[in-house]
């Protein structure tokens, strides 16, 4: 945390080095948040770009509030939203919507994703793009609930309900895949 | 454990393991460097816009100027009255003020008051005399005996 911190007090101070660190340190976690979300590798990675490249912007004037984590997942969380809102115009749902890719340069590593990404995927998938979206921030990014509906800008009381309508909803699909 | 525990732990124990590719990586560092680059650019810029641009820090520089302009020329050309005791003041001893060529110059300079002024300033340092003293008394101060 501390470590955070300081990177975070270099960043403001101009440094590259300090950006990178930031970077990989949650390069990975925010690219797995906006594949859940979106279900789409390639529109997922435009948004975790879009994502550090707007951070970088603010060097000299952030200022971190809580977690550079929970401020990072917000982010790609909102810019998830935005991108989901131009698919639904362009009619691609998300049952539509192009099975998850992986451009890693290692064959390996790829069959490992594609069958992980699959797997946990599938079922989040199934649920509505706003409970998916609670769900997913806190299991997944640790967020409380309160801390979600501050970046979401809405209530407590909707995250709790679309968190639990969205379990409900998982919990649903499981009992009915159990059954066939 | 509850069905809802359940599914939460299923759900928290399949987070996806994606990793970013190489492509990616230079991509997004390319692109936030080069937005790193351009706010500090802008920063630079905006310190400086700000002094022009705010009322305080114009009338701060125009405040500045004026008192400036004006020490200059306080200190190239003095009032006269500072002249004349400048000039005179040239002697820094009671015994120097009293030499006949100082109070020529204070004659030259600032008539029969600059030379009073100088008189009265060199007795000042020299302490105070007693209000009489009898001719005897002076005649002992002056030759000693």
């Amino acid at each position: 945390m501390i470590d955070e911190k300081i990177l975070v007090w270099r960043f403001n101070r101009g440094s590259k080095d300090a950006f990178q660190m930031l970077y990989e340190k949650y390069k990975d976690d925010l690219l797995g948040l906006a594949i859940t979300l979106l279900r789409d590798r390639s529109f997922a990675e435009d948004v975790v770009h879009d994502v550090f490249v707007s951070f970088a912007g603010t060097t000299g004037s952030f200022q971190l509030s809580g977690t550079l984590k929970g401020y990072l997942s917000t982010c790609v969380a909102n810019g998830a939203r935005d991108r989901n809102r131009l698919r639904s115009r362009r009619d691609v749902g998300l049952d539509a919507a192009e099975a998850v890719q992986c451009d890693s340069d290692d064959p390996v590593e790829h069959a490992i994703d594609s069958e992980q990404s699959d797997k946990s995927m599938q079922l989040l998938g199934r649920v509505a793009y706003e409970q998916r979206e609670v769900i997913v921030l806190h299991l997944h990014q640790g967020m409380r609930f309160k801390e979600i509906a501050e970046a979401l800008g809405i209530s407590i009381n909707t995250v709790q309900s679309r968190y639990r309508y969205g379990l409900e909803k998982l919990r649903s699909i499981m009992n009915s895949m159990v059954t066939k | 454990m509850k069905p809802a525990k359940n599914i939460e732990e299923f759900v928290r124990l399949e987070k996806p393991n994606v990793k970013t590719g190489c492509e990616m990586d230079e991509r997004t560092l390319d692109a936030s460097f080069a937005a790193m680059d351009k706010t500090i650019r802008a920063g630079k810029r905006n310190a400086a816009g700000i002094i022009l641009r705010s009322r305080a820090a114009k009338l701060a520089a125009a405040a500045v100027i004026i008192v400036g302009i004006g020490l200059l020329m306080v200190y190239r050309n003095p009032p006269e009255h500072q002249q004349t005791s400048k000039i005179v003041s040239v002697a820094k001893s009671p015994a120097e003020m009293l030499t006949a060529m100082s109070l020529n110059l204070a004659w030259r300079r600032g008539g029969i008051e600059a030379i009073d002024n100088q008189s009265e300033k060199a007795f000042e340092m020299l302490g105070s005399q007693p209000a009489k003293a009898s001719i005897q008394e002076l005649l002992v101060e002056l030759n000693g005996v």
